[in-house]
């Protein structure tokens, strides 16, 4: 019923071209867009090339943040010690790196990668080191009791203690690593929709650039479904509350 | 373990008299001379237990009770081996307390239950840390389930599980390792009135029911501990203040017991001391 408001709106502010005749495109320009694009292949080329970076960074990032989240969760010691240095690394407005990283890797997919990587790497690293401290004394004392060895307690207490907080941390990584790769192609990239929209935009193609706006938020939402279903089908235990 | 013995066996059974241990069959458990001090900010250690000799003889039911603070908690770790005596000795069957552990169950206040486990799950979670099998765990789970009766609830998450069922299903827990030494730190401490009486009458059931498996209890609670126990081992500024038999005859009929003037003797003279 929003979605219908907002489409109203948006048509009504290109009939009446506002705010400005360059901006007011209307909805129907940018599905015609959307269609003659997919109809060339140009959409899905790009569209195939921005997912590919965005799955490499997230699986990459992803891995290295849960290991490097738990260890740094398991020896508080070290978290200490190292604590400020990824505190710095995280402040660091991350999309300042991309001229650094495309000189250093080129226009093609490493440079992206690299890019969205140091987003999700860190909001994994705080997920896994924060559900890993979540653990109950009591079950680490039972388990101990009962003979765990640590290897067992890791397995079998603190990664599943640990699983909610980072399955969470992993969704919202998702969504950061779409973020980090099409900021990466905005500032230069041989392909790519964050590309597409940078060429669209320098051309005023105003209703290329809303099409795959568009395109980017429903790719955004399936990728949030799609991560939601699988943390309902995985976490099935926990109090619905909670999930 | 009496793995053939269907529930209702086990009730019947506990409805008999269930005869002291025999002496001479060595001890369980045995302190001698046992201290424990932790280091404090301004370099004094603080003594949690001071000189504790104590010794628990196989099959007995040995409360240990005191105020908050009196180092209770703090000598059932050192049996279960998660705490170091700073001087003394700790032997549980005859062996340092880690090396032990393979014959020992654990309860706590809380249930402890894994909440990403199901209640059958659950139960068979200290199985699974010794190794046993699956099919033989599953076997051990169910029988166990049933005799708390919670077959029915075996698929649910601890979520899913009223606060009494939680418990009984720890209780199951502990009882399908079948353990020589059972170490109890205030289990039925978290649960309402009712639940609590209910609970501890399922416990001394299955306690009475089958060989005996030396218990030591921890609770702040007199009444449960003289309820329960053959023995009461009082505590307090970590010192044994008392140690007293409890000799009131088995099967107790946990609800009457109050008004037994034994019960009464015994709970007017620790509870002199408590205060």
């Amino acid at each position: 019923m929003l979605g219908l408001l907002l489409l109203g709106l948006w048509q009504l502010a290109a009939a009446e071209k506002w705010p400005d005749p360059v901006l007011a495109k209307s909805p129907v320009q940018s599905w015609d867009y959307l269609v003659s694009a997919a109809r060339s292949g140009e959409l899905w080329s790009n569209t195939r090339s921005t997912m590919t970076a965005v799955l490499i960074a997230w699986a990459l990032a992803g891995l290295a943040g849960v290991a490097a989240g738990l260890a740094l969760g398991l020896m508080p010691r070290t978290e200490r010690v190292l604590s400020p240095f990824l505190d710095a690394a995280n402040a660091m407005p991350r999309i300042a790196l991309a001229p650094l990283l495309i000189v250093a890797l080129g226009i093609g997919t490493s440079a992206k990668v690299a890019l969205a990587s140091t987003l999700v790497f860190f909001i994994v690293v705080s997920g896994a080191r924060a559900g890993v401290r979540s653990t109950d004394a009591e079950w680490l004392r039972l388990s101990m009791v009962l003979g765990a060895r640590k290897t067992q307690l890791f397995g079998k207490v603190l990664l599943p203690v640990a699983t909610p907080a980072i399955f969470a941390a992993l969704r919202l990584g998702l969504i950061y690593s779409l973020l980090g790769v099409v900021g990466s192609e905005l500032y230069s990239a041989r392909d790519g929709l964050g590309q597409l929209i940078a060429y669209n935009s320098s051309t005023f193609q105003m209703d290329a650039v809303y099409g795959i706006l568009l395109l980017l938020a429903v790719i955004a939402v399936v990728l949030n479904q799609l991560m939601g279903f699988l943390e309902r089908r995985l976490l099935r235990w926990q109090p619905p509350a909670d999930r | 373990m009496t793995m053939t013995s269907p529930d209702r066996q086990v009730q019947e059974q506990a409805q008999e008299q269930r005869p002291r241990p025999a002496p001479g069959t060595g001890a369980a458990i045995a302190l001698s001379g046992v201290t424990v001090a932790y280091p404090t900010q301004s370099h004094e250690a603080r003594t949690v237990l001071s000189g504790i000799d104590l010794t628990i003889p196989r099959g007995e039911f040995t409360a240990l009770v005191g105020r908050s603070g009196c180092g209770k908690t703090t000598l059932l770790n050192l049996i279960a081996g998660l705490t170091e005596p700073s001087a003394g000795s700790v032997t549980v069957l005859g062996t340092e307390p880690r090396a032990a552990r393979k014959q020992l169950g654990f309860m706590l206040a809380r249930d402890a239950l894994l909440p990403w486990r199901t209640a059958r799950r659950n139960v068979e979670y200290g199985l699974e840390l010794r190794g046993v099998a699956r099919a033989k765990r599953r076997e051990i789970a169910l029988h166990w389930l049933e005799a708390v009766q919670l077959l029915h609830a075996q698929h649910q998450w601890p979520w899913q599980l009223s606060q009494g069922m939680r418990q009984r299903v720890a209780l199951a827990r502990t009882w399908a390792l079948d353990p020589a030494v059972l170490l109890m730190d205030e289990p039925f401490a978290a649960l309402d009135v009712n639940t609590r009486m209910s609970a501890q009458k399922k416990f001394l059931e299955l306690w009475q029911a089958e060989e005996h498996r030396t218990v030591v209890f921890v609770t702040h609670d007199l009444g449960e501990a003289i309820a329960l126990a053959d023995r009461v081992v009082l505590l307090g500024g970590g010192r044994v203040l008392d140690d007293v038999p409890v000799e009131i005859d088995r099967p107790r009929d946990l609800p009457m017991i109050t008004s037994d003037p034994r019960y009464r003797r015994l709970y007017e003279r620790l509870r002199g001391q408590l205060h």
